[in-house]
């Protein structure tokens, strides 16, 4: 049981991660971007954030890292730096390029790739409240 | 004059060559001369009864032989790997061969009678031949040199220091000691030996000018032809330019969008303050509008010329004459090429119409270059394009995909079975779709630039290994027996780690996809001569023979694996054998119906890297 973000601009991806998370017995809260996302961040400290990569810009997401977790973080921001990120990209299966997770550049602690396996979601959202 | 660019150019490497097939030529009229010596002594004493000092002679002949041998063996050395190094090695060797002629030739004339030896005119072919060789200042110093020593031989004969020989009997008795007569011999043939060595090296130095030119207008076209970047282009063109006219100051500009301003792309040995003097407006330059219409025009002396738009900067840069030339290009005139000279009238006709056909070739370069350029940033733009398209594809039919999945896992309630069926129908429409976007994506990644992977070092057993991995599960679920063989070795390729799984996971995939339950796939890599060889057998279905030839286009599916209601885009392969191509390997495959299919690709081995 915890208290999910999802922050993705595409409607459709937020309702399957949220009907998906839902049935796994969390709570969920939606972002349609960075800006809102600060905002309920803020409003009620979610215990998982599910953040895309792109956004109104490409990079939105990983900028959005980097201001929550990054090296030096907004300083009202700063306490949320312990809540975990999984980011949700589509970079991996559309260019050569690949991502692990790193505290300087990407602060974030797991990806995955869109479109979603649902059952995948789960187990790796599962995973990182654990930890 | 702003310093010139001090590297040494492919023309001055060429000298050397020159040199030393000039010392070789010099080398080789020595043995004639040595056996002359021989011969006519030999003739003079035996069929003509010429008293002579015959023993001299002979040992001079000999002794002709004897240091050419040497010599000739001295030229005949490897030449050093520094092209300075062996020029001077061979301006040494052309010294001594000088000097020793000299000698010789004393002793030779001493001996046929000094001042009144008729072997003079052999001094003045010497000199001739040492003019061709090292043509410039220092022929006149050999020429003052000879004069010089033909002078002290006659006074020391004449002063009874060293004995006389008389060689023709008929000569009035003491010809040798009569000052008019050495006076006259010396001066006489000092005006020749002067005149001969100027008229020679004159020829010589034009014929150099002309070599250099050739050799300019050669190394433009090959420019033309090798070069396809703007930047090397230019710079060949002003550097060939300045040398073709023995000058060291050259530049290009051309017209921008407007068809009004001159802008500078390249220029050789100006100061960079110069090369800022302003903008150059066709209108307001009348030099530029000259070349412009088609003709070459000449400035002798910058500064009385009206014509010069930034007559200060000229004079200032030390620029007394320039040439300025069209540049024109298949569609009309592309810019200017101009040479300049720190001296006043330095440019002739023939420079001007050389330079103009150094421009001719220059256009076809420089349009070429151009036309690139604009199919390279049609190129990042369509990359781009790929790019935008492929995204905005992928996001509905990724977000689809994604709610359904939701809905068949029953995540948002329980569906009856008919729903589930219907859900899991379009499901595999969408599956295939993504595919469909997917490969499209990857055929454009193997004709765009900038998606292409760069190819880098690569490990191939554990890319070939890694590949079988990803298979094993569904080989598994298939029952089918999926085995590895590596080779003993550490084979390793320049791939791109992207296309290489791809390459690998499309072969094996097919293999496992196209095997019924229960078949073989077998995946082998060997090492075979230069080659990395990976192989794919598998028991499958097979490919109809009369199939093959269309395997590899983009679309096609073989008949039986249509009809196998197997899913697949009949882009796979295409763009597996592109990926191969791509980096410098070669696909093929054989197969038969209900048999089996095996494709082999061959990569180019390289040597591991050492870290």
């Amino acid at each position: 049981m915890a208290h999910i973000l999802i922050i993705d601009d595409d409607p459709d991806m937020v309702l399957a991660a949220r009907l998906c998370l839902e049935s796994g017995g969390h709570t969920v809260d939606s972002a349609g971007g960075p800006a809102d996302g600060l905002k309920q961040i803020k409003a009620k400290r979610p215990d998982l954030i599910v953040l895309d990569v792109m956004m109104d810009s490409a990079t939105a997401g990983f900028q959005f890292a980097l201001r929550l977790r990054g090296p030096s973080p907004d300083p009202d921001l700063a306490s949320f730096g312990t809540i975990p990120i999984l980011m949700l990209t589509a970079i991996h299966s559309t260019t050569p390029l690949r991502f692990g997770p790193d505290d300087a550049y990407l602060p974030v602690d797991d990806f995955i790739d869109k479109p979603f396996e649902p059952e995948a979601l789960l187990k790796k959202v599962n995973a990182l409240i654990k930890s | 004059m702003a310093d010139s660019p001090g590297e040494p150019s492919e023309l001055e490497i060429l000298l050397p060559r020159d040199l030393a097939a000039a010392s070789t030529r010099l080398i080789l009229t020595r043995w004639a001369a040595g056996a002359l010596v021989i011969l006519a002594t030999l003739a003079s004493q035996r069929m003509l009864g010429v008293v002579l000092p015959a023993g001299g002679l002979y040992l001079t002949g000999l002794a002709i032989l004897m240091y050419n041998t040497v010599l000739s063996v001295l030229a005949h050395r490897a030449p050093a790997a520094d092209p300075a190094v062996t020029l001077a090695r061979l301006r040494r060797l052309v010294v001594l061969q000088v000097g020793l002629d000299w000698l010789c030739m004393a002793v030779f004339l001493h001996l046929t009678g000094g001042i009144t030896s008729p072997g003079i005119v052999f001094l003045l072919i010497h000199m001739l031949m040492v003019t061709i060789l090292l043509p410039g200042v220092s022929s006149y110093l050999y020429v003052a040199l000879g004069v010089g020593g033909l002078l002290v031989l006659a006074l020391l004969e004449a002063s009874q220091t060293v004995p006389h020989f008389t060689l023709l009997p008929s000569l009035p008795e003491g010809l040798y000691r009569d000052p008019l007569f050495i006076i006259s011999e010396i001066v006489f043939f000092a005006a020749a030996a002067f005149a001969t060595v100027t008229l020679a090296s004159g020829i010589m130095t034009q014929l150099q000018r002309r070599e250099r030119q050739i050799s300019a207008l050669f190394q433009t076209t090959r420019a033309v032809s090798s070069s396809l970047s703007l930047s090397e282009v230019l710079d060949q063109l002003t550097r060939n330019a300045a040398l073709a006219l023995g000058t060291t100051h050259s530049s290009i500009r051309l017209l921008d969008e407007t068809g009004e301003r001159l802008r500078l792309v390249a220029s050789y040995g100006l100061s960079p303050s110069y090369q800022q003097k302003g903008p150059v407006e066709v209108s307001h330059n009348p030099l530029a509008q000259e070349a412009l219409s088609g003709r070459p025009a000449l400035v002798d002396e910058t500064a009385d010329d009206t014509r010069l738009q930034y007559a200060r900067q000229v004079l200032d840069e030390g620029i007394h004459s320039l040439v300025v030339v069209p540049i024109v290009g298949r569609s009309g005139p592309l810019g200017i090429l101009r040479v300049y000279a720190d001296q006043p009238r330095r440019f002739t006709d023939a420079d001007a119409q050389f330079v103009m056909a150094i421009a001719r070739q220059g256009a076809v370069a420089i349009e070429n270059a151009m036309a690139h350029e604009t199919l390279q940033s049609a190129d990042t733009e369509r990359a781009q394009f790929v790019r935008s398209v492929t995204h905005e594809l992928r996001s509905p039919v990724g977000g689809a995909q994604t709610l359904l999945r939701v809905l068949l896992k029953q995540m948002s309630g329980e569906l009856n079975p008919t729903q589930q069926d219907i859900i899991h129908r379009v499901e595999t429409r969408l599956d295939s779709l993504m595919a469909l976007i997917n490969d499209l994506l990857a055929l454009a990644a193997t004709t765009t630039r900038g998606f292409q992977d760069k190819p880098e070092p690569v490990a191939l057993v554990p890319e070939v290994r890694g590949a079988v991995e990803q298979r094993a599960a569904e080989a598994l679920e298939k029952n089918i027996s999926l085995s590895f063989t590596s080779p003993q070795g550490d084979p390793w390729v320049r791939a791109g780690h992207e296309g290489l799984a791809h390459i690998l996971g499309n072969l094996i995939g097919n293999a496992v996809k196209y095997t019924p339950d229960g078949g073989r796939v077998i995946v082998r890599l060997e090492t075979r001569g230069a080659s990395a060889i990976v192989s794919v057998a598998d028991t499958g279905i097979g490919i109809p023979e009369d199939e093959l030839p269309r395997l590899w286009q983009e679309f096609f599916r073989a008949s039986n694996a249509r009809k196998s209601g197997i899913v697949g885009t009949g882009l796979g392969l295409s763009i597996v054998k592109r990926r191969v191509e791509a980096y410098g390997g070669m696909i093929s495959v054989h197969s038969r119906v209900g048999e089996g299919t095996t494709f082999i690709v061959a990569l180019p081995l390289i040597a591991a890297p050492e870290s």
